[in-house]
């Protein structure tokens, strides 16, 4: 297949848009800077479906944080789906995986490619009646919280298996070479401490589906299943820019069997299924393909949205709400559903956030994980704080920095020193002093607020008999912020005896607040 | 030849025996604390002053001189206390100026290298940057000096012979191979030892659930001081910590006491320490196991104060 400069052009396009999002992922970590220096966020700031996701969240629109969104989408209007052809990160995987994992050419009813409109509409339809789960199928947010989750902590398991191999074994000529190549990889392209997450299997199997599907057809996913494709689908119907010969030329019909996208009918030229990758203007063997501005004619080809399908999504989007509604309030029913500091009222905050799991990459004690069910159903790799795992650091406010879409809100650090995620509570029945009645102050002395939340008072307890005095811990309420080091830190093996509960978090209304202990 | 015959010696040994088990079971007498009162009285120079760069230079001088612990060509580990995300004036960590004037004295007495570490309780990289001592250390722009991470492969479980309270633990094995070893506390607070001072900063040289040795705090500390061999112990008492320590966190609970203590033998430098608080040294359980274990001396009227 002959490429066209144009080809050359898309895929230098490619790679280097993945590359700056690698890049900043990497950056997407404390490096002795309280500010995080580069937008890190960048790929959500340019993503359509998740300025959507924040346009119908309540509160106003993000307009300072999501405006390259619109350039995107105002780029879309007058040229079409170049965004999937030339930015789109896990297109570009797809593109570049798809050789190594062998492409299938079948190819399927053109219903299928109806799924990623009824997705959107029935998604969008739900978010509007406040049920947001865009970002499930969000190929930015699958990209980004697959690469956090499951890839990147994988290639750092690995790298590290090899480094601990040749630190502890000296093999002849390679062990100096490795072991100083460590500092390198370790500044620079590995984390600073091993990435555990709980959906790391989980969410690496979803991404390998969606790699596998390239086995199938070529962009699957994109073709067929992507509610953004589709979004930038709809936006590209009046695009100016046009391809000539815009149907399959009698004579050859190559295009039918080579376009990625299957966007050239005898029909007609598909707008709103072509992804711009200009390939055709190099295999067309007459050279005959010419993209250009629209000039007089032009006979609007796109996929038939049925309006049975259109209604269907819609009803099924507006089903969505009452049926999550009828499910107990997750944060009642679950004590241990703690949100970073600076996130929204529990409502808003699952309609805010798009699971994109930046949060969790920049989070550097390691104490936001992905929820399973833990929010309920539809909060789904939600951000949650798991205290025994790792706690939330005093003096760091990164995670509010990097959300983009706002379900964190970014604290100044005394703002955060104050906001309150949760509550500590002591288990007697596993606490040292208390069930063993030997001396232990881990709790107390990690507790970082300035007056300390966790106080040590000496009583006298009967143990085998003998008294002995001893101190024991008492969390003072109004002092403490929920930031779980004493549960990360208690050293009773398993269980914490410290267990941070979401009682009184500052996320709640005040009225709530006011008419419970906490006022 | 007057020998004794066998029944004598049979009865003087069984004598013996029954006599030195007898002494040996009471409490008070124990006889791995002999060597204590036995050594040497040992130096302890205490020094005030508001420039930290020369208090240093004045208490090391007081001691001889850093020569008299450092030859050229050894590798030293220096150990601050880097354990908290705090910045200089809240007293949580050493202070980074005691750190780098030491690191000096060291490189001009010809250390081959310096190596400075913490195993922090905070997140190491904020700690780092936050107590100071990264921007100081590296400030001295020497390639000989290195401020290092914690590398979590190079930990090794040891055997503690005479352990009280753990026969084996984790220990920094980089600690254990440097030539020399100088720790430099901080003096702080500490709810249930009292007080933070240079036993209970090398828990930040070992691995394992360092929460575990609160349970018999002196008797550990102890365990690991008998491990870890310290050269030279500096005791920043420029600005101490009097209450919520060991972090702190409020300017309400530092006091400025602008003294620096230092001692080779570790016990004397954190007994004197306990009176900058209004304590003897035997309200500090730490100090009077390690004293016991004859770790070194608690007594300060057998110190000698240089």
């Amino acid at each position: 297949m002959k490429n066209s400069s144009w080809t050359y052009a898309r895929k230098i396009s490619q790679s280097f848009c993945l590359a700056v999002f690698l890049w900043l992922f990497l950056q997407t970590e404390y490096r002795g800077i309280d500010q995080l220096p580069y937008p890190v966020s960048l790929l959500f700031r340019i993503d359509p479906l998740a300025a959507l996701a924040d346009f119908l969240a309540p509160g106003p629109f993000g307009w300072q944080i999501l405006w390259p969104a619109l350039l995107i989408l105002l780029g879309t209007v007058l040229f079409g789906r170049f965004f999937c052809g030339w930015i789109c990160p896990l297109g570009s995987t797809l593109d570049g995986l798809g050789k190594v994992i062998g492409r299938g050419r079948r190819t399927f009813s053109p219903g299928w490619r109806r799924v990623k409109y009824y997705l959107l509409i029935g998604l969008g339809t739900a978010t509007l009646f406040g049920v947001q789960l865009l970002g499930l199928f969000d190929p930015l947010a699958i990209f980004l919280r697959s690469l956090t989750l499951a890839v990147y902590p994988a290639y750092n398991y690995g790298l590290n298996r090899v480094f601990d191999f040749f630190y502890e074994h000296n093999v002849p000529l390679l062990s100096a070479t490795v072991k100083n190549s460590y500092p390198f990889f370790r500044d620079n392209l590995m984390a600073f401490h091993q990435p555990i997450f709980a959906l790391g299997l989980f969410t690496l199997i979803i991404f390998l589906t969606i790699l596998l599907l390239e086995k199938v057809e070529h962009r699957f996913w994109c073709k067929n299943l992507c509610p953004l494709g589709g979004l930038l689908g709809l936006c590209s119907r009046y695009a100016i820019l046009q391809r000539t010969p815009q149907k399959l030329c009698a004579d050859c019909k190559s295009c039918d069997s080579l376009c990625r996208s299957g966007a050239v009918r005898s029909s007609g030229h598909m707008r709103s299924e072509c992804l711009l990758c200009m390939d055709c203007t190099g295999f067309c063997p007459e050279e005959r393909v010419h993209f250009g501005l629209r000039t007089g004619s032009d006979h609007y080809v796109g996929v038939d949205l049925q309006r049975r399908g259109v209604l269907t999504a819609m009803a099924s989007g507006v089903m969505m709400a009452p049926a999550v509604r009828i499910g107990p309030v997750t944060h009642e029913q679950n004590p241990y559903l703690i949100r970073p500091p600076g996130a929204v009222a529990e409502d808003e905050f699952l309609q805010r956030c798009v699971r994109c799991a930046e949060c969790m990459k920049v989070c550097i004690g390691r104490t936001l994980q992905p929820a399973l069910l833990q929010a309920g159903p539809v909060g789904l790799w939600t951000p949650l704080v798991v205290p025994r795992i790792g706690y939330c650091e005093y003096n760091c406010t990164l995670c509010g920095q990097v959300c983009p879409t706002g379900a964190i809100a970014p604290l100044k650090l005394p703002e955060k020193k104050k906001n309150v995620i949760g509550l500590a509570v002591i288990k007697k029945d596993r606490c040292l002093p208390f069930a063993k009645g030997v001396e232990c102050l881990v709790c107390e002395e990690h507790c970082p607020t300035g007056e300390k939340a966790i106080v040590m008072e000496e009583k006298e307890l009967l143990v085998d008999g003998e008294i002995r005095r001893l101190k024991f811990p008492r969390v003072i309420d109004k002092l403490c912020i929920g930031c779980g080091i004493c549960e990360t830190k208690c050293p009773v093996e398993g269980a914490s005896a410290v267990r941070i509960i979401n009682e009184g978090e500052s996320r709640r209304k005040r009225s709530e607040l006011l008419a419970g202990p906490y006022g | 030849m007057t020998g004794i015959d066998r029944r004598t010696f049979i009865r003087q040994s069984i004598r013996t025996a029954v006599a030195s088990s007898a002494v040996g079971c009471l409490p008070a007498l124990d006889l791995l604390a002999l060597p204590a009162i036995a050594a040497d009285s040992p130096p302890l120079a205490v020094r005030k002053g508001k420039n930290i760069k020369q208090l240093v230079k004045e208490t090391i001088g007081a001691l001889g001189g850093i020569e008299q612990f450092v030859t050229p060509g050894e590798v030293v580990v220096i150990k601050p206390n880097i354990g908290w995300d705090r910045t200089v004036e809240l007293a949580a960590n050493t202070h980074p100026e005691v750190v780098k004037t030491l690191v000096e004295l060291c490189l001009d007495a010809g250390a081959k290298q310096v190596r400075i570490f913490d195993r922090t309780c905070n997140d190491e990289r904020r700690c780092y940057t936050q107590s100071g001592i990264r921007s100081a250390v590296e400030g001295l722009k020497s390639d000989r000096v290195s401020l290092e991470y914690m590398d979590r492969r190079a930990y090794k479980e040891l055997a503690i012979k005479g352990g009280k309270a753990f026969d084996r633990w984790e220990f920094y094995m980089p600690v254990i191979e440097a030539d020399r070893l100088i720790n430099v506390p901080i003096a702080k607070h500490h709810s249930i030892s009292k007080l933070t001072l240079g036993m209970k900063n090398l828990m930040g040289v070992i691995g394992g659930n360092r929460g575990r040795l609160h349970h018999q705090i002196a008797e550990s500390l102890a365990d690991i001081a008998s491990v870890i061999h310290t050269d030279l112990t500096v005791i920043d008492a420029t600005r101490i910590l009097v209450a919520n320590g060991p972090q702190g966190g409020r300017t309400e609970d530092v006091r400025n006491t602008e003294t620096l203590i230092a001692s080779p033998d570790m016990v004397a430098a954190d007994a004197f320490a306990t009176t900058l608080f209004g304590l003897k040294p035997e309200d500090v359980s730490t100090v009077v196991a390690a004293a016991q274990r004859g770790l070194g001396v608690m007594d300060l009227k057998q110190v000698r104060m240089v």
